[in-house]
């Protein structure tokens, strides 16, 4: 238990979580990616309804959510991914990147997180379909997320207020991030199967 | 020297303490979380579980009205009509309204003259098209109940409903607008208090997945005895003609 608490704080460990989750992430942008390219090029799926009315990714590929910028959501999973990759890769490596430049990745990943779960809180309420490719991004942009904060907060390299620093970091220690990962991710299953569970298996 | 010695014994013992305490003060949190978690594996297992159980619809009773068919159709007309018309619609459904505006005046007439044996198949998969209202149940189960036991107001209730028909991917109508629009359609008092009993709504689930099973592949769809027609259903005047030809080969 100790070991594995203990691992948990490694480099290792921790980098190797952001790649493992980045890779998914990247890999469901690339396929929501070649979806959108071929729902483009043949307008009349739109037309053809899906019978599984709640896991449909036609259904949400087609929302004006999915192109909020006027381009397929995708596009940005599949530029910013390899980036996140490439952090982890080359920190697998043994590379220390200077503070400022895990700030500015901790700033924009930031930005990632909060459009993943806009577009989770609009396929949930408001598109009223859920498409798995995009929980999956949803669920690993979070580990890549946490992953990020957790080594950042680690090695000091946010600019958090100092009274607030030792806290931030005795709970890190003490697995308090990993435990609120767990219930977050456990709490967004739930809302899914309960809003979503009797057509889930119909 | 002595002094220092001591203030840093202190010191050690005062950090030493202070991990100690903190070790204390987290496992009260470190139990709490693990509770929530075991808490929350539990309700996913729970909902995961009545959901299965539950998949025949909304869990209530199945529940047939009158002069349904097998194929989960209601009927309008004379049974004896020398052309049997299916309409696949949704109520949700854009170009279903279209079609209806189009084409439901002479349908009603050819259905009035015995020429047409119309079976209407109120679907329900555009139920996420509506906020999570599901408006497509519930304007369906507003037909099939009327169907059952109002059927002389079924075509104009069918009619309020498209002539008032909700945007998509907004919440529908209400439940209350959906009663409105049956009473002013003439449908009894005592028929539309029915309206929140949902007696219907497992029927159309089924019918719904009977119709998509039966190689519907969108709505609107039309077929003449049985052969799918493929002309125009958003003008008036070719389904009259495909029927009026189908009448002659009979």
């Amino acid at each position: 238990m100790i070991a594995v608490r203990r691992l948990r704080h490694t480099n290792g460990w921790i980098f190797g979580t952001m790649l493992f989750s980045a890779c998914l992430s990247l890999l469901a942008s690339f396929v929501l990616a070649v979806d959108a390219v071929r729902l483009a090029a043949d307008p009349h799926t739109a037309l053809s309804c899906d019978i599984n009315a709640v896991i449909s990714c036609g259904t949400v590929a087609q929302s004006w959510q999915a192109q909020l910028f006027g381009f397929p959501n995708a596009f940005l999973g599949l530029v910013a991914e390899p980036v996140v990759i490439t952090i982890a890769v080359a920190a697998l490596g043994g590379v220390r990147f200077p503070r400022w430049f895990m700030c500015a990745a901790q700033g924009v990943y930031t930005l990632g997180v909060l459009f993943a779960y806009w577009l989770f809180y609009q396929a949930m309420f408001h598109i009223g379909a859920l498409c798995p490719w995009c929980l999956l991004v949803t669920v690993s942009t979070t580990l890549v997320f946490a992953t990020l904060t957790h080594v950042n907060l680690r090695d000091g390299n946010l600019p958090v207020p100092a009274r607030l620093s030792p806290a931030l970091r005795s709970a890190i220690a003490t697995d308090l991030d990993a435990l609120a990962v767990t219930i977050w991710l456990l709490a967004l299953a739930l809302l899914v199967v309960t809003r979503y569970g009797t057509q889930l298996f119909a | 020297m002595g002094g220092q010695a001591r203030d840093r014994s202190r010191e050690l013992r005062k950090a030493q303490e202070a991990i100690a305490a903190q070790r204390g003060r987290r496992r009260p949190v470190l139990i709490g979380g693990a509770v929530i978690i075991a808490g929350l594996l539990l309700a996913i297992v729970i909902t995961v579980v009545n959901a299965a159980g539950g998949s025949d619809g909304s869990g209530g009773a199945l529940v047939v009205p009158q002069g349904a068919t097998a194929g989960g159709a209601l009927t309008v007309g004379q049974a004896d009509a020398p052309v049997r018309l299916e309409v696949y619609l949704d109520y949700m459904c854009p170009y279903c309204g279209r079609f209806e505006r189009a084409d439901s005046g002479e349908i009603d007439k050819l259905v009035a003259a015995g020429t047409v044996r119309l079976e209407l198949h109120p679907l329900a998969f555009l139920d996420r098209m509506s906020d999570g209202s599901r408006y497509s149940t519930r304007a369906a189960n507003a037909v099939v109940t009327v169907a059952d036991r109002a059927p002389a107001q079924l075509s104009a209730l069918s009619a309020a409903l498209f002539a008032n028909q909700p945007e998509e991917g907004k919440s529908g109508l209400t439940d209350a607008r959906i009663a409105e629009l049956a009473q002013q359609a003439g449908v009894p008092q005592q028929v539309v208090d029915v309206f929140p009993d949902r007696i219907f709504e497992p029927w159309i689930a089924r019918s719904t997945e009977a119709a998509f099973d039966s190689g519907i592949t969108g709505t609107p769809t039309v077929r003449i005895n049985g052969t799918a027609f493929t002309g125009d259903l958003y003008t008036a005047g070719p389904l009259t003609q495909a029927i009026n030809a189908a009448t002659g080969t009979q």
